[in-house]
């Protein structure tokens, strides 16, 4: 059965509606000068800078897309590409399944809850740069694990035990990241678990629902607020992060911002530019990846019948 | 379909007796109302039939298997929750179909069943909207729909119509009794609203703070309540401290009052006197002597039925008829009370 549509507003605004959008706008401005002069203008200048344009080292070659075309062209682009992807998804990944299983159980009641609520948030309130020493001190060779594994002679010696720090596998960026993310992504998913409530659980449950098909069917569709928004400040921060995979990383090729870090850091100013054709790449790739995922969450959310 | 029996359950919340010893035998196809004042244990009740909670102690018996230690996925039960608990992110016809889908049942019988319970709470136009898209009463369908297309052997309701309109409240209450008799399902009903209790159970579960106060069917609980408790929460309005003068006659504050002999209310015991205002007949052209003599001090007019109060000295007695005369405020009158109806407690 269809039901008719109510006549569609007319396009042409009220003066009433005119005055109140302008202001709207008026009340906006500051908020929006400050937003366009801080991230806009900072993001105008890079691209500029990028594309040739910085007479202040004496280079003005703009449009120039050479800087483009050379970090673009060479293998090393790709590969730290594919390595900046690869630590960003799987911490993100390994993070969520952590928070969400921490998120889970934490709706439940259990004994001296209140002591793991504060416990559980302990690396949020930790810098990155500590976690980041703390992984060098637990999970180097002649670090504690290794050396705990010799002492109950797992190992003969702590330098044999197996390399997890400075490779390319990335386990020593992708644990401090894990570490520090669990917390925030459990946080956001708890507060979306406390919103929902038990009550469709409980209804899936007496409707005959096992408990995975009650999780997958009923709960991770009703907490997908919460994980979206949650990864996504997460990739988003692990693919622009640099301390982690330079310290922590398994050295040439390295990550891009650990690139981008080498090129600001070299003697040759004029690689400068280079170094900022690398940031817009970040931003470019970063961006494409999370419009995407916004996008698809959105259709999901819009097939739902939310607005 | 199912008999359900609860037998001396308990239930503790810490320290907390939430439920003390509640022993109810609901017959197969009967509807039951739990009915008592907010926290008084009902949802705690529905939710340990349903497994959804466990009793601390005490046994509840499905067709007399103890189902205690059985998981709340095989009771086959259906619970429709106060707040419907529909499953947001569903379209209708999702949500109705997820107990049978999660069953594995066939895609064909899904299908058919769909139709015809959709047909049934007349939702078929809204099958593909969102829960949020849709109204109280509709939200309300689609949660009774979801529950009763799994065919449930016990139906649980847990106020079910507390957030409609009156209008659309009446058509709910039909509807439901008129499901419950199709499908025969053995139905338990909670809800704080007396008159709902009534119209629509044939039994009714008064419960006070976790214990069971009166087990009766609606028109026993209403002229014949339990004790002061129950005669007070089903809105008892005339009640009379008195004492036997013989077995058949209690002297009041307002003067004596015949009753039919009962026994355990022997002569010279205290009582209270309880007094249906519609038991009570006002005649305004009195005789000389017998029943209660007194004055129209108010009168309330509610189009069909009129309510007087009636004040007899030391209380005032609240009379109700049908309105087919007006009795003037001021006026003299004597109440005539049939001693079968007069209650004693
Ligand atoms: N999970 C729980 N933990 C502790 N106490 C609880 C819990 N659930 C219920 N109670 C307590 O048990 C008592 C009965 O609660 P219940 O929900 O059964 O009341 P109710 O009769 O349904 O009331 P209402 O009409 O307000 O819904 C209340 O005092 C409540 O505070
Ligand atoms: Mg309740």
């Amino acid at each position: 059965m269809s039901v008719s549509s109510p006549p569609a507003p007319s396009a042409r605004l009220t003066a009433r509606e005119r005055r109140t959008r302008f202001w709207q706008m008026v009340q906006l401005m500051p908020i929006m000068a400050i937003l366009v002069l801080l991230f806009g203008g900072a993001l105008v200048l890079a691209i500029l800078q990028s594309l040739g344009f910085a007479p202040w080292f004496g280079v003005n070659t703009f449009p120039d897309f050479s800087y483009f075309g050379a970090l673009w062209g060479s293998s090393t682009f790709w590969a730290s590409l594919g390595l900046t992807l690869y630590y960003a998804t799987v911490s993100t990944v390994l993070a969520l399944i952590l928070g969400i299983l921490l998120a889970l159980a934490l709706v439940k009641t259990f004994p001296s809850k209140t002591f793991y609520k504060y416990l559980y948030k302990l690396p949020l309130m930790i810098p990155y740069t500590v976690g980041i020493a703390l992984a060098v001190l637990m999970l180097s060779n002649g670090g504690m694990l290794s050396r705990l594994a010799a002492f109950f002679g797992m190992i003969d010696d702590p330098s044999q035990f197996p390399q997890i720090l400075k490779t390319h596998y990335g386990w020593g960026i992708i644990a401090v990241y894990v570490w520090k993310q669990t917390p925030f992504i459990t946080l956001a998913v708890y507060a979306v678990l406390l919103g929902i409530g038990r009550e469709t659980e409980e209804a899936a449950a007496i409707l005959g629902a096992s408990r995975r098909t009650i999780f997958f069917r009923v709960t991770l569709p009703q907490i997908l607020p919460g994980v979206v928004s949650s990864t996504l400040i997460c990739f988003a921060f692990n693919v622009g992060a640099f301390e982690a995979p330079f310290i922590l990383g398994g050295g040439f090729p390295d990550t891009l911002p650990v690139v981008a870090w080498r090129y600001f850091n070299d003697a040759d100013y004029t690689l400068q530019l280079q170094g900022m054709a690398t940031v817009v790449s970040i931003g470019l790739v970063a961006g494409v990846i999370l419009f995407g995922y916004l996008a698809a969450y959105r259709r999901y959310e819009r097939r739902m019948g939310r607005n | 379909m199912t008999k359900v029996q609860l037998n001396a359950v308990r239930k503790q919340f810490g320290a907390f007796v939430a439920i003390e010893n509640i022993d109810l035998d609901i017959e197969s196809g009967e509807l039951v109302a739990l009915l008592g004042p907010s926290g008084c244990g009902k949802t705690t009740t529905l939710r340990m039939i349903a497994g959804l909670e466990r009793p601390s102690a005490g046994a509840i018996l499905f067709d007399g298997k103890d189902v205690s230690e059985q998981p709340v996925q095989d009771r086959n039960v259906g619970m429709v929750f106060q707040r419907y608990a529909l499953f947001p992110h569903m379209t209708v016809e999702k949500n109705v179909t997820f107990g049978l889908s999660v069953r594995g049942t066939p895609r064909e019988e899904i299908g058919a069943r769909l139709e015809e319970i959709l047909d049934v709470v007349q939702l078929t136009q809204f099958r593909h909207r969102f829960p949020a898209q849709l109204s109280g009463g509709q939200m309300q369908r689609v949660a009774i729909a979801r529950t009763l297309i799994t065919k449930p052997s016990v139906l649980m309701m847990d106020e079910p119509l507390a957030n409609l309109d009156t209008k659309l409240r009446g058509e709910m209450r039909r509807f439901i009794r008129d499901l419950q008799q199709r499908f025969g399902i053995t139905t338990i009903f909670v809800t704080h609203d007396q008159v709902e209790a009534m119209e629509l159970a044939d039994r009714v579960a008064v419960i006070f703070n976790g214990h069971l106060a009166q087990y009766d069917a609606p028109a026993k609980l209403y002229q014949q309540p339990a004790s002061l408790d129950v005669a007070d929460f089903m809105g008892a309005s005339n009640i009379v401290p008195g004492r036997m003068k013989s077995d058949d006659l209690v002297e009041t504050a307002i003067g004596e009052i015949r009753v039919a002999p009962r026994a355990g209310f022997e002569t010279g015991k205290d009582v209270q006197v309880m007094l249906r205002g519609e038991a009570v007949d006002l005649l305004t052209d009195p005789p000389a002597q017998g029943g209660v003599a007194g004055r129209v001090v108010a009168r309330d007019f509610f189009g069909a039925s009129v309510n007087y109060s009636v004040d007899c000295g030391t209380h005032q007695i609240t009379v109700s008829e049908q309105a087919r005369r007006l009795v003037d405020v001021g006026t003299s009158v004597r109440l005539n009370i049939d001693p079968e109806r007069v209650w004693l407690l």
